[in-house]
């Protein structure tokens, strides 16, 4: 009786895969023509749902609005492009999975990357074992260039540790009266938010700038009480937070109870956050965080971007949707350059190189990279000035004045 | 480490330590009052913060008003809980089972605030938030203790409560015994119901005192519920007065070993103290033999 029951099962089991392959079998048959005509295929895998879920879909967002443009316009050498999109659930195993699947199952002729340093390494494993080009949106922490990757750049302005890269020299060519003499960090144990925070620790330290709190806090922390008494009782000139969202706006709140003012206050993410000054009120003033991108920048496409992008989903672009429409922008200029887009190693090396060596002008600003795709631009420094956040430097992108020292708390 | 230092991290302690106290209260009744292990507490606080953060929001009113509201609310809501969920538990398998039920609660709360409210970190932006007066030359801010007072104020009323009335007599009597309790009268069930009610009327406050000064995001609670854990099992399960004291020593010591070893290990406290407990002294440094007095 048993026998015949897992008899039964294996036989069904049997079936199943059977269909599916064949299923499989078709579609990719289906897909994989190449004369002149046939629209450009590319696949992307991104988290829709699951832990990075709200980044995914802004991602989403702007490859959609991306291959919507590109369509009206003509298209890329011609032809139509058409993406397909996965979801990997934020899982790193998946998204191996997945571009294993687009490249080898589906055939397409290009892939954009994922979201997010954890899926953007095992995804561009894959894409470096098929020799694919691999332009990502979201991977800035530094582990994501030291694997050895050869096929990868990053489409966006600048790496964690150079996003404060203006704000540095702006203090460091301050006059010697002026400038601030002692400074304190708190930083989530975080690559990405650590990262921005040490990279400006590090030029300042080396300018003769002093390190007086050198705070590493776990992210789930949630009373910055201690942290923030730490940093009042140095009385530091300059506090600087490598942070994510709640964290900042807990420490600069527990900051302002113990009364401490100081000269410049800089937090990585949170200000660009439009709930930030819903929760901190009037006392944003003055408060400086790199970004990006805003859709204020004057970068040439951009305000094609941001008119074509809000006439289709109704408001303005965030960060997410600018990296993807950017890395849209940037494959596209390889292809456009070296003339082809399909899945053959000989025209991926080729766009490959196109990139190590050119320039590609974006939404983000013109972007090129290293040997291990870092790009090699800094973060836009934006700052709260009467109460709406403003791009302060560098000084020929400027809206409004950076101001020093930082108003009271 | 300068004086000033020490003292202002000793007065971020004792306000810390009476928040823990306030949070945990509720916890520790429900072990007591009825063998449950309340994973869902935590949860209940964020929703009580997301409450007061929605009532301010909508009516531009003081968050501390909608206190009026939460704490019948989530009263009643503990009773029916207790009626309809708890009490169909097997009594032999309560304290496992009441893990698994109570876990789906909180995910089903986490759950609808995200759906209600979306995952955006809100915090309630308060004219005081950042107000402060000087003691001895540390800073204490009004939001912290406004909380502390809460807490102590919530504390005193539940001790009173449990003390000096016929039915704090009739909850601390099924607590210690609930055969006996029915021998002599007592409606063991009903009592329950209204101890579990007492429960989440307390995470009605803690969760109005801690949107005051904290942003909040649906899975916030899971931060919450292992220190809270943690306090309870060091104070005594059960025990209310044994909660307090451990959560005031757990907050004071994680506030000012913050200053020598960072905020990573300091956290490791909690669970430092929880296995110590564990291994020394099983019922808890305060409170009697699994609750057995109060």
């Amino acid at each position: 009786m048993k026998n015949a029951q897992k008899l039964r099962a294996g036989a069904l089991v049997t079936t199943a895969a059977l269909v599916l392959t064949g299923c499989l079998g078709t579609s990719s048959e289906g897909g994989g023509g190449g004369d002149g005509q046939d629209p450009i295929r590319i696949g992307i895998s991104l988290p829709l749902t699951g832990d990075f879920s709200e980044p995914g879909k802004g991602v989403r967002r702007g490859y959609d609005a991306w291959a919507e443009y590109v369509n009206s316009n003509g298209g890329l050498l011609g032809r139509q492009v058409e993406l397909t999109i996965l979801d990997d659930q934020s899982n790193a195993d998946r998204v191996a999975a997945d571009y294993e699947k687009l490249i080898n199952q589906d055939g397409v002729d290009l892939v954009f990357g994922p979201f997010s340093t954890r899926l953007v390494v095992p995804a561009a494993q894959v894409a470096e074992d098929y020799g694919f080009l691999f332009v990502e949106p979201a991977g800035a922490a530094e582990e994501v260039f030291t694997q050895g990757f050869e096929n990868l750049f990053y489409a966006a302005p600048a790496v964690a540790d150079d996003h404060y890269n203006h704000l540095a020299e702006k203090i460091i060519s301050m006059p010697a009266n002026q400038r601030p003499k002692t400074a304190a960090y708190a930083a989530m144990d975080d690559p990405f938010a650590q990262g921005t925070a040490y990279g400006l620790k590090d030029k300042l330290e080396e300018a003769g700038i002093r390190t007086v709190v050198d705070e590493v806090y776990p992210p789930n922390t949630t009373d910055f009480g201690s942290i923030a008494a730490k940093i009042a009782d140095s009385r530091a000139d300059i506090v600087v937070g490598g942070t994510q969202y709640q964290d900042a706006v807990n420490l600069i709140v527990a900051l302002r109870q113990l009364n401490y003012q100081p000269k410049l206050a800089a937090f990585s993410t949170a200000p660009t956050n439009p709930e930030f000054p819903e929760a901190i009120g009037k006392q944003t003033e003055g408060i400086l965080s790199p970004t990006g991108y805003t859709p204020e920048a004057a970068f040439p496409t951009n305000r094609e971007f941001v008119d074509f992008y809000t006439k289709l989903n109704g408001n303005p672009p965030g960060e997410d949707e600018a990296n993807a429409w950017t890395t849209g922008q940037v494959v596209a200029a390889a292809v456009e350059a070296v003339g082809c887009a399909d899945p053959e190693p000989e025209c991926q090396g080729k766009l490959v190189d196109w990139l190590r060596n050119n320039e590609v002008d974006t939404v983000v600003g013109p972007l090129s990279w290293d040997e291990a795709g870092r790009p090699q631009s800094a973060h836009l420094i934006q700052q709260y000035v009467d109460g709406k956040i403003r791009i302060v430097l560098p000084e020929d992108s400027k809206e409004a004045d950076f101001i020093y020292p930082k108003p009271k708390w | 480490m300068t004086a000033s230092l020490t003292l202002q991290s000793l007065v971020l302690g004792v306000l810390l330590g009476g928040l823990y106290a306030l949070l945990a209260a509720g916890l520790t009744l429900y072990f007591g009052v009825m063998r449950v292990v309340m994973i869902a507490h935590s949860a209940l606080l964020i929703l009580a913060a997301y409450i007061a953060w929605f009532f301010e929001r909508q009516t531009g009113l003081d968050p501390l008003l909608s206190l009026v509201i939460t704490v019948p609310l989530f009263f009643v809501a503990g009773v029916v809980m207790q009626r309809l969920l708890i009490a169909r538990l097997r009594p032999a398998t309560l304290t496992m089972m009441s893990v698994l039920l109570t876990f789906s609660i909180a995910l089903l709360i986490e759950g609808l605030l995200g759906f209600v409210f979306t995952g955006t970190h809100r915090r309630i932006q308060l004219p005081y938030s950042g107000t402060h007066f000087e003691f001895f030359g540390a800073s204490i801010a009004v939001v912290k203790l406004i909380a502390f007072g809460l807490a102590a104020a919530s504390l005193a009323a539940l001790y009173v409560l449990l003390k000096t009335t016929r039915f704090g007599q009739a909850l601390r009597a099924t607590i210690q015994h609930p055969d006996a309790a029915r021998l002599v009268g007592i409606n063991t069930d009903r009592v329950a119901g209204y101890g579990f009610g007492l429960g989440l009327a307390t995470a009605a406050i803690g969760g109005t005192a801690l949107s005051l000064d904290s942003t909040i995001y649906p899975s916030l609670h899971w931060h919450w519920i292992g220190p809270l854990m943690a306090i309870i099992v060091v104070g005594g399960l059960g025990s209310i007065p044994g909660a307090a004291i451990a959560a005031m020593a757990l907050g004071l010591s994680q506030s000012l070993l913050q200053i020598p070893l960072g905020t990573t290990w300091a956290q490791t406290l909690f669970y430092v103290a929880l296995f110590a407990t564990l291994m020394l002294r099983p019922q808890g440094f305060f409170g009697g033999r699994l609750a057995q007095r109060f």
